[in-house]
């Protein structure tokens, strides 16, 4: 089972000058599922995933991406690894328009080559944007820019896509049709690795789940499973 | 009556100018829109720029326009190379450390120009330097018309570079973004060394044809730099038609204050058009 591991995190401790912000964490993402990192505001997510992705790094502890360190690499060599990152509040560029946006997610050497076929997959799991390749990104709507996001993700031909709070102010509809889209993505053989407040529907989509409460994971699991514990129920759901 | 008929040389005779001053911006405006860095040197580099042409021109025989050809990739790697060992360097500091750098910069090369050149006025002198002709009652120099078609070309090649090329387009996201550019595999130490190299070679194109056009001396890099603020601050930072339009508002500025209101009003018109500009719309005319 071990070489299923895509993603291995190790015992990761992480500060922000002499705070600390994770303790201990370890976890794992097997490889073809998808992942969600569940918790309420302020629970440690997005510096989890900024460090997976080495927007930060560690002070202790080790980042194993396909059976070879990662710990200390810089973000922009860890994207040539496979690692693609959609930060949270989408961050496009804004005086870019949507085709520059998604082309500049092929940026990396690995990702050049295949520019065509994954500029095909993007607007064919995302038709929308095909319509509005010629607008600034900046005068989309809130899905549609994440829709954009998540195309220039996939533009650097990831094997882990990271997607930071997808569903983070957009409607349930929309929240709704990119959970159906990342399914899709999935069955295409990307992993993926997910942070959401939105921990009920969450947890109906991954395959497994880590609940993070101030820096630490207080349990893992299958997804389904979580569902149906107790400590969750009352914590987040409140029946 | 008399006064009005003859606006038609200054209007031209700006226009065209406006094209150098735009030369002049574009270096300026390109390191600032991507390093957030004020390169207090750019005048100065502008005028090193004219004075390696003259060194060109006076040892080898070269003509200034054949000197653009091989000064691009050399001032493209000395701007490589002083942004990756000095600016770099400093701004990991602070911002304000690359901003001293900037200005070190400048005193060097203000005092080595003096001691290599001496103070005295220099100009690239050619076979085409008095070169003039006349379009219905105005009489043009050659060199004027060279600055504009340079700063069209310069215009055009550098934004098809910015939109076309993935290097451009790194160095566009990274100036709007800097974090997120990481994030898509952009090294962004590379960009500001790539985009400081352009803004060097850039500053060679401006002092060739700056010492086309005008004479120079070692100090008269600052004026250029105050030049290049109000076109910018004109135009807009960041919007390269900005820029264009900027330049060419100076340019038109200076030679109708000059027509009008005699020498002293050659760059006293310019620079209130600058604080009217800032008054009113502060991001400048096409600023976002």
């Amino acid at each position: 089972m071990a070489e299923d591991v895509l993603l291995h995190l190790n015992n990761i401790d992480v500060f922000y000058g002499s705070i600390q912000v994770l303790a201990g964490i370890s976890l794992e993402v097997k490889s073809g599922e998808i992942v969600a990192i569940v918790g309420a505001n302020g629970a440690g997510k997005t510096t989890l995933l900024k460090t997976v992705s080495g927007a930060l790094h560690p002070a202790r502890g080790s980042i194993k991406f396909a059976g070879e360190d990662i710990t200390n690499l810089n973000a922009y060599d860890i994207v040539n690894r496979g690692i693609s990152h959609v930060p949270e509040g989408r961050r496009l560029f804004p005086e870019m328009t949507v085709l520059q946006n998604i082309n500049i997610g092929s940026y990396n050497r690995n990702a050049r080559g295949k520019h065509d076929e994954n500029l095909a997959r993007v607007y064919e799991l995302f038709p929308v944007l095909q319509v509005r390749k010629h607008q600034l990104a900046k005068t989309l709507s809130g899905g549609e820019q994440q829709m954009v996001a998540i195309g220039r993700g996939l533009m650097a031909n990831p094997k882990v896509i990271i997607i930071d709070e997808m569903s983070l102010g957009l409607s349930p509809l929309i929240a709704k049709e990119l959970f159906r889209i990342l399914h899709e993505i999935k069955i295409r053989g990307i992993t993926i690795l997910l942070v959401e407040q939105n921990v009920w529907q969450t947890l109906h989509e991954a395959d497994s789940a880590y609940i993070i409460e101030t820096g630490r994971i207080t349990l893992s699991g299958k997804a389904i499973d979580l569902i149906e514990e107790e400590k969750i129920r009352n914590a987040y759901f409140g029946v | 009556m008399e006064l009005l008929s003859n606006l038609a040389s200054p209007i031209v005779i700006g226009i065209l100018m406006g094209g150098l001053y735009v030369v002049i911006a574009l270096g300026l405006s390109l390191v600032f829109g991507v390093m957030k860095v004020i390169n207090v040197a750019h005048g100065d580099l502008v005028i090193f720029g004219s004075y390696m042409a003259y060194a060109a021109l006076t040892t080898l025989g070269l003509n200034p326009l054949w000197w653009i050809l091989p000064s691009l990739p050399l001032f493209f790697i000395l701007g490589y190379l002083i942004e990756k060992y000095l600016l770099n360097r400093a701004a990991k500091i602070s911002p304000d450390a690359a901003l001293i750098i900037a200005f070190g910069l400048a005193l060097i090369v203000q005092n080595a120009s003096q001691i290599i050149w001496t103070p005295q006025t220099r100009s690239l002198i050619t076979d085409f330097t008095m070169t003039t002709f006349k379009v219905g009652r105005v009489y043009i120099p050659l060199v004027y018309v060279l600055d504009f078609v340079a700063a069209l070309v310069v215009m055009v090649v550098v934004r098809q570079f910015l939109q076309r090329t993935y290097l451009g387009q790194a160095i566009t996201a990274a100036s709007q973004d800097r974090q997120t550019a990481e994030l898509m595999g952009i090294n962004p130490s590379r960009v500001y060394q790539v985009a400081f190299g352009i803004a060097m070679a850039l500053a060679s194109i401006a002092g060739i044809f700056y010492g086309l056009t005008f004479s120079f001396y070692p100090s008269s890099g600052p004026a250029l730099l105050i030049i290049a603020f109000g076109v910018i601050i004109l135009g807009g930072l960041g919007s390269m038609v900005g820029t264009f339009i900027g330049g060419m508002i100076f340019g038109l500025s200076q030679t109708l204050g000059g027509y009008f209101f005699g020498p002293t009003g050659q760059l006293l018109v310019p620079f209130l058009m600058v604080l009217l500009v800032l008054t009113i719309r502060p991001q400048g005319l096409f600023g976002r």
